[in-house]
């Protein structure tokens, strides 16, 4: 009965964080959605914006061209020249309005950055039957054409606004137009996927499918030819209607045998719809992972509960099976101790090839299986850690540990504020702390480039960082998490330099008992840590002192420490050389001298020093030679930061995009007959240099390359 | 840079003086053109005056001894200062040349 009642409880407990943890996340993706949707409406309503009132306010002057046909060319040439984001437009006029021009309509437009004319008159295209020139004549008002792909000015997605011009007399004379490109618009779709499969799509008023970012073989074609593909039609029906009809709104479609979230708004004036669609198992994901352990810890804990009892109640008729029962016992709960040990961290040093960050951590729990925790996993360059402690101890502070550690790495894994992290995990804790268990909890987020550290104390001992002047954090007196519901934490900051360490401990340490029960204390911790050590080294001197000191007494609480030592050395510029060459081979020499100054400077050996100057000479030969379009001038720019360790060169050009370290290697085992004279110039680059790295960056070639010392 | 180029019982020798960067590679190239004719017998490159080797460089090495190995001649590399020597080696030309 007892373990009836338990099961049950544990089961409701851990469906009603689930409910609330999967209301959370939906929300959150319904956020993160309607928020894009926003960003793309305003981005689209800016451009629309510019392209109406390039137009609009050249309407008076195009009224006033009228009577002077010559000069009507100028009304689009000034509308494109003065819109950047403009980048075509015509002045069409009625045929046969002008007796000199029965069909006129030129078109001027930008092409690889100059502003040149066409005309549109002509008998394959027949402007006066095209939509943009009859529809505002028809509607008499502005007009924003159906988007469509320009293939002679590549592959560009753009649209058209069209006004219809009428004279002084009142007769309709002319279609004024300005087109803008979409290609802008595409990329910023693309680029901000909200989930590794979400998907963007973007229709037209008439259906047309604009940008997608999933169904790229359709962008040509309309969304009904999409929706005949789709398992669920009726749903995806309906999602096409409310979008081509400008609702918002959201709307699940099942398709492929997955569950997928649609959040869809209209986006601009023109009447366009823009839907994200996000896969359900993205949205969940972290969740169904936090389950799966929290499952294991739910059945281990029954398992235990229903050893407990059947002992307990064997005990009174079968004291001869006594120590049988008790040894089953103790085997079931060290399995539970090696599972709540597989949850966090246990292997020292956990980043063995990161010379920044030097971390050791140990507990050591008073009973098999313990309330204390740890974690920290490191993400986006920044060491995310908590440490913890559970009110009470045992079977039941363990399973708490566990959803404390699970709800720790969901949440974390999309945040970058320990306040928000320990906020929220209160929030789920609270909602569903029907024992009145509660957890204090220290968190932080240590940026290992900078050693900036945010960090967040929920009631937790003050950690002590190591460093010269030795000191106890400062953390504002926040409530434990579990306790109070909708509480909001206060976040703290501070910098750790080079080499300090800082200590994290749960109570059980300096709260340790020898036999007369007086405890182990602040300052006894305090003379341990004042000798300089590792991280590991740390913590095996407390451990240590706490042994020796509690002797053979019981240890009375779950003993936790946690030591992060920051090692990044932040290298400080020395110096900075420059030196600019034309694109003209001639000027090599210029370079080695250049190289030459730099290698005295640093006392680089001759050997070091012809490197450098290869390597230099190989990289610069080639934007040199290849940059540029032959017989005509660019520059090189060639940029040296001397540091106490290392020296970086940056190689700067504005030429055609080039990649060098794209290259494939060449093959230098080949033979004679097989071996290509060329290939050996960026190879060499890539030899001598300890890192080669490219990036494009505001129309400009950089290539990066650094050596140690 | 200097291309010193000298004939002695059907071996040309030629002397690399100086440091034979990109433009100094193409300055040398209508002698080495010269040299390629002379590669059915032997050539004999003294390097004892080389102070520096770009790819630009090795390339005009390569092109020797492609031809060579085409008419069935020989081009022997002839003392080597160490840093060059090093070129070589990362380039995976101590293979492909006689090294004196």
């Amino acid at each position: 009965m007892l373990i009836l009642v338990a099961a049950l409880t544990l089961e409701a407990t851990s469906l009603l964080q689930n409910f609330f943890s999967r209301r959370g996340l939906m929300e959150e993706a319904r956020m993160r959605a309607e928020s894009q949707l926003e960003a793309t409406r305003l981005q689209l309503m800016d451009a629309t914006n510019q392209a109406e009132s390039a137009v609009r306010n050249s309407i008076w002057i195009a009224n006033w061209c009228l009577s002077y046909p010559d000069s009507l060319q100028s009304v689009p040439y000034r509308i494109v020249e003065n819109n950047p984001t403009v980048v075509g437009s015509t002045l069409a006029l009625v045929p046969d309005y002008s007796r000199r021009h029965p069909l006129y309509a030129p078109y001027v437009y930008r092409d690889a950055g100059r502003i040149v004319t066409k005309t549109l008159a002509t008998e394959e295209y027949d402007y006066p039957s095209q939509s943009w020139f009859t529809k505002p004549l028809e509607l008499g008002r502005g007009v924003w054409a159906e988007p469509y792909v320009d293939i002679g000015g590549g592959d560009v997605l753009m649209t058209t606004y069209s006004v219809p011009i009428t004279d002084s007399e009142g007769n309709q004379a002319a279609v004024l137009t300005a087109d803008i490109s979409l290609s802008w618009l595409a990329q910023l779709i693309g680029n901000s996927q909200l989930y590794p499969n979400s998907r963007e799509l973007l229709i037209s008023r008439g259906g047309q499918i604009l940008i997608s970012t999933a169904y790229g073989q359709y962008v040509r074609t309309t969304i009904d030819e999409v929706a005949k593909e789709i398992d669920d039609r009726p749903s995806f029906a309906r999602l096409v209607a409310e979008m081509r009809s400008n609702q918002s709104g959201s709307i699940q479609i099942k398709d492929d045998g997955k569950v997928h979230q649609v959040f869809y708004a209209p986006v601009a004036v023109t009447g366009w719809s823009m839907a994200i669609v996000i896969p359900d198992n993205e949205i969940y994901g972290a969740l169904r992972r936090a389950r799966i352990i929290e499952r294991i810890f739910q059945l281990l804990g029954l398992g235990m509960l229903v050893l407990i009892l059947r002992i307990t109640a064997k005990n009174q008729s079968k004291y001869r099976a006594i120590n049988e029962k008790k040894e089953r016992m103790e085997s079931e709960l060290q399995i539970g101790r090696n599972i709540q040990m597989s949850m966090i961290p246990n292997t020292f040093p956990p980043y063995p090839e990161r010379k920044d960050i030097d971390i050791a951590a140990c507990l050591i729990p008073a009973k098999e299986v313990g309330g204390d925790l740890y974690d920290f996993y490191i993400r986006d360059e920044k060491l995310f850690f908590c440490i913890g402690d559970v009110s009470g101890k045992g079977v039941p502070a363990s399973l708490v540990m566990a959803v404390t550690r699970s709800l720790f790495r969901t949440v974390s894994a999309h945040e970058y504020s320990p306040q928000r992290i320990l906020t929220t995990m209160n929030d789920s804790m609270t909602d569903m702390n029907d024992n009145n268990m509660f957890v204090t909890c220290f968190c932080g987020i240590l940026d290992l480039a900078t050693g900036h550290l945010r960090y967040c104390n929920a009631g937790h001992n003050p950690p002590i960082v190591l460093s010269e002047n030795e000191h106890i954090l400062e953390v504002a007196p926040n409530y434990p998490l579990g306790v109070v519901p909708k509480v909001s934490f206060r976040e703290q900051e501070t910098d750790l330099e080079y080499g300090e360490s800082i200590f994290l401990y749960t109570d059980g340490l300096n709260e340790a008992e020898n036999s007369e029960h007086e405890q182990f204390t602040l300052e006894r911790m305090e003379t341990v840590l004042l000798q300089r050590r590792d991280a590991q080294a740390y913590i095996d001197a407390m451990k240590k002192a706490v042994t020796d000191f509690v002797g053979g007494a019981p240890q009375s609480d779950d003993l936790t420490i946690l030591v992060i030592r920051y090692l990044n050395e932040k290298q400080s510029d020395m110096a900075e050389r420059h030196l600019i060459l034309h694109n003209d081979i001639r000027q090599i020499p210029q370079l080695a001298e250049f190289v030459e100054t730099i290698a005295v400077e640093m006392k680089l050996d001759q050997a070091l020093s012809m490197s450098l100057n290869l390597a230099l000479e190989e990289a610069v030969t080639n934007v040199i030679m290849y940059a540029y379009p032959e017989n005509t001038d660019g520059l090189v720019d060639i940029e040296a930061i001397l540091r106490e360790k290392s020296l970086e060169f940056n190689i700067i050009d504005s030429g055609k995009p080039f990649d060098p370290t794209a290259a494939p290697e060449a093959d230098v085992t080949l033979d004679v007959e097989h071996r290509p004279i060329g290939g050996l110039g960026i190879f060499l680059v890539n030899k001598i240099m300890d890192s080669v790295k490219y990036m494009r960056k505001d129309g400009k070639n950089i290539l990066t390359m650094t050596k140690k010392i | 840079m200097e291309l010193i180029i000298s004939k002695e019982n059907n071996v040309v020798t030629a002397a690399l003086v100086g440091r034979l960067d990109t433009p100094a590679s193409q300055e040398i190239a209508d002698q080495v053109n010269d040299l390629c004719a002379e590669a059915g017998g032997t050539i004999i490159l003294d390097c004892k005056e080389l102070s520096y080797i770009s790819s630009s460089g090795l390339r005009i090495f390569l092109t020797l001894r492609k031809a060579a190995a085409e008419k069935g001649g020989k081009v022997i590399v002839r003392s080597i200062s160490n840093d060059i020597r090093t070129v070589f080696m990362m380039t995976g030309f101590l293979n492909l040349f006689e090294i004196e």
